[in-house]
């Protein structure tokens, strides 16, 4: 089997009280798109926070290419070619569409102050910009306040954004919430289209019909522990994922 | 009495863009008037205790004032919005009470036989700065600080070294008041700690809301209001404080983003035509 691209080794996580994941180990492997499916609280959202860097894991570690990023910071994380968008989109509201997708830009991102001399580069970089939000089909938005896109919009200049920093494994955080079936089916051929850009491509969601359609593999959570991983009919017909969802026939 | 108003417009534009540059990355700085004092001081003691030139003076402030902030700055700006202003404003204290008890600059009674600082010295500065800031508005620094002041957390994981970042504005902002400390001190003759008490930050502050802190050109024009339009109502006396409070009240009911409220954006479709 090939080496995967990232790797959840035994990672805990708890706030106060709370054990929000518990010895969490999975694979993500070279070129699959892996759904995650959980209950509400089951850790989800918690395990891209970890993986992403804006939480430490307090014990366990994460691997990246044989590579441990348990200890790398947010940025580091960001650097190393790990993307997400957001359970609540999170754009820069005040920034444009194109503005938000120009800023992705690892060049810039890793010297920042190198980037006041890169005024030749201006034209190739909008027009690369510009490309990368045709693809989302927004490329008409570019200059429109991105506070201003309506819901759909807004999700998929996150995905766009993310994208344009030339991700190694993108993380998408219940892009499907919210979004209407016509959308939905939009927002499956965009996730489709992306898989050739980057190595790995993890969602969350509780969309089952559209993970099950998506997904290559499926891990399922429940109150931060996996409790199946495999092809998506499996694991969607496994019955401690039902009772996760469901719950026991006398609760 | 004209050369003083062009003078002191000068100096609180250049002011007002030291809290700007700081504000680009979403830091608010209460201490621009400890800067300022940092900066006239240093290059008082530059120029009067080892009679160096003013334009040797400035830059060695300027310089040394940017490393005092990024060294303040990297603890105090692990903090945001209003505790960020209790630092900023503690260290506009310290750095008062600190001056009054150095005999060497004069204590309280300040430092005296400052001189050589122009009116058009500030000009001249103040075109370079709004030149720099101009064409800082045209490169992807300015997207990385306004996404840094946007959401931060966001910003940092996309790769951005927010503290980095965060950090050297602060640095850039405490060099800019620090020069025009400089030029103040060597424009006044006489400087004492009263001159860069805790309200000459608070104004400094005060005429980029006024302005707009969306763009370069707010803190310019609210500085320029806010020093001439009260010698503009010198002749209302005593009452001139309280039109001025009010002027200022209605003025930010009116214009709550401030007298520029738009953001010029750092490209537009049309550079991918213009290349």
């Amino acid at each position: 089997m090939a080496d995967p691209v990232m790797r959840f080794e035994g990672v805990s996580k708890r706030f106060g009280g709370i054990q929000a994941l518990s010895r969490l180990s999975f694979d993500i492997l070279p070129g699959e798109i892996l759904g995650i499916i959980g209950p509400n609280g089951a850790g989800k959202s918690v395990m891209i926070n970890v993986a992403s860097g804006l939480y430490e894991a307090d014990e366990g570690r994460v691997i990246q290419h044989r590579r441990d990023i348990t200890k790398l910071g947010t940025h580091q994380r960001g650097r190393a070619g790990i993307a997400r968008t957001f359970q609540n989109i999170r754009l820069f509201r005040r920034m444009t569409v194109l503005e938000n997708v120009l800023v992705a830009d690892k060049r810039h991102i890793c010297h920042p102050f190198g980037s006041l001399l890169s005024f030749g580069r201006r034209g190739a970089e909008v027009a690369a910009a510009l490309a990368e939000l045709d693809h989302m089909r927004l490329a008409d938005k570019a200059d429109q306040l991105a506070g201003t896109l309506p819901y759909g919009d807004a999700r998929r200049l996150e995905i766009a954004r993310a994208l344009a920093g030339n991700p190694s494994v993108l993380f998408l955080d219940e892009p499907a919430a919210g979004m209407n079936e016509r959308e939905t089916e939009d927002l499956l051929a965009d996730i489709r289209a992306c898989r050739g850009r980057v190595e790995a491509i993890v969602v969350v969601e509780h969309d089952m019909a559209l993970l099950r359609v998506l997904s290559d593999r499926l891990v399922a959570m429940n109150y931060g522990q996996l409790i199946a991983e495999g092809a998506p009919a499996a694991v969607l017909a496994n019955p401690e994922v039902v009772r996760a969802y469901l719950g026991t026939p006398d609760a | 009495m004209i050369q003083d108003h062009i003078m002191f417009t000068g100096i609180n534009i250049l002011l007002a863009w030291s809290v700007y540059v700081i504000l680009l990355s979403g830091s608010v700085s209460f201490a621009n008037g400890a800067f300022m004092a940092i900066g006239g001081y240093a290059s008082g003691v530059v120029t009067t205790k080892f009679g160096l030139p003013l334009f040797v003076g400035i830059p060695i402030a300027a310089l040394g004032t940017a490393a005092f902030g990024m060294i303040i700055g990297l603890p105090a700006l692990r903090t945001r919005g209003i505790y960020l202003i209790l630092v900023t404003t503690g260290i506009a204290f310290c750095v008062k009470n600190a001056i009054e008890s150095i005999p060497y600059v004069g204590g309280v009674r300040g430092m005296r036989g400052l001189v050589g600082a122009e009116p058009w010295h500030v000009w001249v500065l103040v075109a370079i700065v709004g030149l720099l800031l101009w064409l800082l508005s045209r490169t992807p620094l300015q997207r990385i600080l306004d996404a840094t002041r946007e959401d931060e957390l966001v910003a940092r994981a996309m790769g951005i070294n927010t503290v980095y970042v965060k950090v050297i504005a602060f640095g850039s902002g405490a060099a800019l008041a620090a020069i025009a400390g400089g030029l103040y001190a060597h424009y006044m003759y006489v400087i004492n700690p009263e001159h860069f008490g805790i309200l000459v930050s608070v104004f400094v502050v005060l005429y980029v809301i006024l302005g707009g802190t969306n763009n370069m050109w707010g803190a310019p024009l609210g500085a320029t209001v806010m020093t001439l339009v009260p010698e503009s109502i010198r002749g209302l006396h005593e009452w001139r404080p309280i039109v001025f409070g009010v002027v200022i009240i209605v003025l930010l009911l009116v214009r709550p983003e401030g007298l520029l409220p738009f953001r010029a954006p750092s490209a537009r479709v049309r550079d991918a035509r213009d290349g």
